[in-house]
């Protein structure tokens, strides 16, 4: 292998793949990034075995071949070179590197020992901008739950329809949906659960405008654009129910503003149980009221002007809960569904758009 | 006619009474030290042949006596310590009846040598079986020396009770024990067929007191105790958790200075241990009650072993206090040392009795927080968008911030460093040096006394589930869940009996995020059904829950917590009763001192 590159480009592809390297691996060659110069690009890629990256940069290639090197020690050092031409030349398992006057000759491992990636067919795939991925991700991957009892909540649900696809995650306590229509769909219906860990590379590899195939295998799924590439292991299902515990008959709404609420949460939380977190709702004719009492600690109460016509009633929740829910909120301004202080109150944008919703179990108080 | 009633003879009369005060060669021990310690003594000499059998002889360097007032001290209800009844309610001294020398001279070949401090002539009087035989001049130093020998000699009825001389010893050195425990300033030697078996220089304290009698190590392993309740103020020493149960565990309660049994109040101190040891294991104190004396009645028991209290309702709870607030200080946290590493000759030294134990508490380390109720107050407050909690910011940047100060932030400086080590254990830097704490035990002391609250508050929260969890239990586990329904709900578990062994859960607590309520709640009921050691040793159906939940609730070892968690996990640790101590009797805090670091890099 034998090349020029700018240091710039060195130092994107770098950067991409970077968060991938596991920071603590038993398996060697994970801590490295493999090179590989083919054609008129270099290829980088990283991989912890359960999510693999894979980024392509313009390149001078004099000769093709390919190599791994320790990824943080590459890093470094591009970060620190000149900006000029860095010439690249693999040798057996050591690589050498100049810019400049600078040299570092680095010691790698084959290429060989490089675990080789999933076999995607993209034959048959979905095409989703990155812009749409990233707007699904980024309001419903936060959701999904951390607790390894049980793996299927730790993934996202992908659901991919004819005209549409939903992204769900919850971790029983609440969920988040978000839904977008699709154009141009030439693979069948899907119900994909992905790790949210791959979803956040997906988040941070594309630029919003750059188109994104998407194909699966049997246990993995994949994203491409024209230079980039990533790979995930799916979750095996099946993916819980959702839509029968979304409740169909809250009677009552309010709406407002939902950074006013978004404040009057952040404030009760001072106060809230660190355990629990509770907070108190009441909603009555035109206005929100929140309380919070904490034993040995003391108490707090404010007041939001909201949109409501209905019956004097209480909920609590947890506090955490309804800041993060309202903090997704893609509108000024939430409408808050629900019907008894047992049952699971519903969040959506007031004005409709986008189609996203966001339900929280409530916090019950027992005396 | 003869007549049938009529007076005793003295001799016979003390040979009566002798039954009482004198059972054995180590009740004679007993009350020639007492008498010796009233007199004043700084120095008291004890030597024992055939267990105290063949002879005692008790050598002290008091006050002495006079000829008269030595011949006198034989007579029954000779006494120089009171003299009315009213006298009694404020005894200071051990002695007050004037019985101990006519009846333990009744039952003995007895001799006082003794000689007044002020100067003047010493006298020796032989008694024989109750009848003086001879007053002699003696040349001596100021003090007494008694000597009792072929104790119960005349009668075989009475020494036939004895036991080996052996265990007549073992008794007799704990007379003495206790004694030399109950006087510090004094210096104590005792002998027995002239091997030395006691040789306890005047203490300054009671730490070397103990340090002179078990050595070093068991002096180390004890936590101070001194507080007040009310007019009663318990000091002392404690068994520190981790160390109890191993060997003979040594259990002694004085009041006023006086040496005194009481399972009710030994009792009580195992009862302020609940959950800090496991459930049989019976730690060691040494505890000094001081009470009003009219508080305390002293003669009620013939060997003055045993005492009344006037209130003992409130002498147990101000004991309970005293323990409790002793074990929930960070000295009470087991210290960081390889597994049997003697600590020889290096043992902590002695410190002033008072607080210092309640005092060094928490990272924050603020002094002076003595007051349990107020010390959750003056930590560090958790940041607010805290932890533990459910989706709560968890990032990269955060864990690797552990530690950093920002500078000039005062909020942000009263932090603890904090580390987590892998994914199990939290190293916290604090004033006086490392704390290891294992974050799921101190996470089941936190849960344990947050349930314990719930059920005595009745108040609580509980988190609606999305998806209700359905579960098939065994019969029995079934039968169980319904008799427990009610408490379970206090906890936050809301279950609906399904019928045919089926139970729905609908709701649960949330103790952190990473909660499991199915598997939590299996784990429980088939702990509750079926027992366990833990819920075994609990002494009631809330304890009994509040452990299995707090157990099988709490974060396990292996999941990594961020800067954020780990400071609420040790917060609220430091805001439980008992920080040190979860709830099977293990400890959850190591404590690893400046000092004891400095000592093992060899710079003391
Ligand atoms: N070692 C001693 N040094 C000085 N005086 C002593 C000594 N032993 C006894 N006495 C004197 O002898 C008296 C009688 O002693 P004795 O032990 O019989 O009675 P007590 O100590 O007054 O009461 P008790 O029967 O409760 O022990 C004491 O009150 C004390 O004055
Ligand atoms: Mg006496």
């Amino acid at each position: 292998m034998r090349l020029s590159i700018t240091r710039e480009k060195l130092q994107e592809g770098l950067g991409a793949v970077a968060a991938t390297i596991p920071n603590k691996t038993t398996l060697p060659v994970l801590s490295n990034i493999l090179l590989r110069a083919q054609g008129a690009r270099l290829e980088m890629s990283g991989t912890d075995l359960d999510i693999s990256v894979s980024v392509g940069v313009d390149a001078e290639v004099e000769q093709a071949g390919a190599i791994t090197v320790p990824a943080r020690k590459i890093s470094d050092i591009a970060r620190e070179l000149e900006s000029a031409p860095v010439h690249l030349v693999a040798d057996g398992d050591q690589i050498e590197l100049s810019c400049g006057k600078s040299r570092f000759k680095l010691f790698g491992l084959p290429e060989g020992e490089f675990p080789s990636f999933p076999e995607v067919d993209f034959s048959e795939s979905w095409k989703v901008t990155a812009g749409t991925l990233q707007e699904l991700i980024g309001h419903t991957a936060f959701a999904a739950s951390t607790e390894e009892s049980r793996p299927i909540l730790n993934g996202v649900l992908w659901q991919l329809r004819s005209d549409h696809c939903t992204m769900v995650a919850t971790n029983g306590h609440r969920l988040a949906r978000m839904t977008f229509p699709l154009e141009e769909v030439d693979a069948p219906e899907a119900d994909l659960i992905v790790p949210p860990k791959a979803l956040q590379q997906v988040e941070r590899l594309f630029e919003a405008d750059e188109e994104v195939e998407v194909a699966r295998s049997e246990n993995h799924l994949a994203f491409r654009s024209a230079t980039r590439v990533v790979y995930t292991r799916l979750i095996e299902g099946p993916y819980p129910n959702y839509e029968q515990v979304i409740p169909s008959d809250n009677d009552k709404q309010a709406v407002g503003s939902t950074g006013a609420l978004e404040k009057a949460i952040r404030r009760m939380a001072v106060v809230a149980s660190d355990q629990t977190h509770r907070v108190r709702l009441s909603f009555s004719e035109g206005t929100l009221g929140f309380r919070v009492q904490t034993p040995d600690l003391g108490e707090a109460e404010d007041e939001v002007s909201v949109d409501y016509q209905g019956e004097t009633l209480e909920i609590g929740f947890n506090a955490n809960y309804l800041l993060e829910v309202l903090r997704y909120m893609p509108d000024e301004d939430v409408r808050i569904e629900f019907r008894a202080p047992e049952r699971a109150a519903t969040f959506r944008p007031a004005g409709g758009e986008p189609d996203y919703l966001c339900l929280v179990m409530p916090l019950r108080l027992l005396d | 006619m003869t007549r049938r009633i009529h007076i005793l003879p003295d001799r016979v009369a003390n040979q009566i009474a002798a039954g009482e005060v004198v059972e054995r060669p180590a009740s004679v021990v007993k009350e020639l030290v007492e008498n010796a310690l009233d007199a004043a003594s700084q120095r008291i000499e004890v030597s024992l042949r055939g267990g105290g059998k063949t002879e005692i002889r008790v050598a002290d360097d008091g006050s002495g006596m006079e000829r008269e007032d030595a011949l006198l001290a034989l007579d029954r209800h000779a006494t120089s310590k009171i003299r009315e009844a009213e006298d009694l309610h404020r005894v200071s001294s051990f002695g007050f009846r004037g019985e101990a020398l006519p009846s333990i001279a009744a039952v003995s070949r007895f001799e006082l040598e003794t000689a007044p401090a002020a100067g003047g002539v010493g006298t020796r009087i032989r008694v024989r079986s109750g009848r003086v035989g001879s007053v002699d001049d003696a040349a001596r130093r100021p003090g007494t020396t008694v000597t009792v020998r072929a104790l119960f000699g005349d009668l075989p009825a009475r020494a036939k009770f004895l036991r080996s001389a052996s265990g007549e010893t073992r008794a007799c050195s704990e007379a003495v024990l206790l004694l030399a425990l109950a006087n510090l300033p004094v210096a104590f030697r005792l002998e027995s067929n002239g091997r030395v078996l006691l040789d306890l220089p005047s203490a300054g304290s009671l730490r070397a007191r103990v340090a002179d009698l078990w050595g070093e190590e068991s002096a180390a392993e004890l936590l101070e105790v001194d507080r007040s309740t009310g007019e009663i103020r318990v000091g002392g020493l404690i068994q520190r958790p981790e160390a109890a149960g191993r060997g003979t565990s040594r259990r002694y309660l004085f009041v006023n200075g006086r040496p005194f049994r009481s399972a009710a109040l030994h009792r009580m101190v195992d009862e302020a241990y609940r959950t800090t040891v496991p459930g049989q294991v019976r730690p060691a104190f040494l505890l000094y009650l001081s009470v009003e004396p009219r508080e305390v009645d002293v003669n009620v028991h013939p060997a003055k072993a045993e005492v009344r209290f006037r209130d003992r309702p409130a002498v147990e709870a101000a004991l309970r206090s005293a323990v409790r607030v002793g074990l929930g200080g960070l000295e009470s946290a087991a210290p960081a040392k390889p597994e049997g590493a003697g600590t020889a000759g290096v043992a902590a030294p002695a410190r002033p009795a008072a607080a210092s134990a309640v005092r060094e508490r928490g990272p924050g380390g603020d002094a002076g927080a003595a007051d349990a109720s107020h010390r959750s107050h003056d930590r560090p407050s958790p940041s607010q968008l805290a932890l533990f909690v459910p989706g709560g910011a968890r990032t990269g940047e955060d864990r690797s911030a552990a530690g950093e100060e920002a500078p000039g932030a005062p909020a942000v400086r009263r932090r603890p460093l904090l580390w987590q080590l892998h994914d199990r254990y939290i190293l916290a830097s604090v004033r006086d040096g490392l704390l290891l704490i294992d974050q799921h035990s101190a996470h089941e002391r936190v849960l344990f006394e947050e349930i314990m609250r719930r059920f005595e508050k009745g108040r609580g929260a509980s988190q609606r589930l999305l998806f209700p969890v359905t579960l098939r239990l065994g019969p029995d586990e079934y039968a169980a869940v319904e008799e427990l329904a009610g408490l379970l709900r206090q906890t936050g578990f809301e279950i609906e009996p399904f019928g045919d062994r089926t139970v729905i859960i609908h709701a649960g607590p949330q103790p952190h995020p990473g909660f499991d309520a199915e598997g939590c709640f299996r784990a429980m009921i088939d702990e509750l059904t079926h027992g366990s050691p833990l819920v075994d040793s609990a002494r009631n159906q809330h304890e009994r829950i509040a452990k299995s939940l707090a157990c099988k609730g709490a974060i396990k070892a292996g999941q990594p917590l961020t800067f954020d968690e780990m400071a609420e996990l040790v917060d609220r640790l430091f805001a439980t009763e008992l920080p040190g101590h979860d709830v099977h009797g293990r400890p959850t805090i190591l404590r690893l001192t400046l000092e004891e670091l400095e000592r093992r890099f060899g710079r003391t």
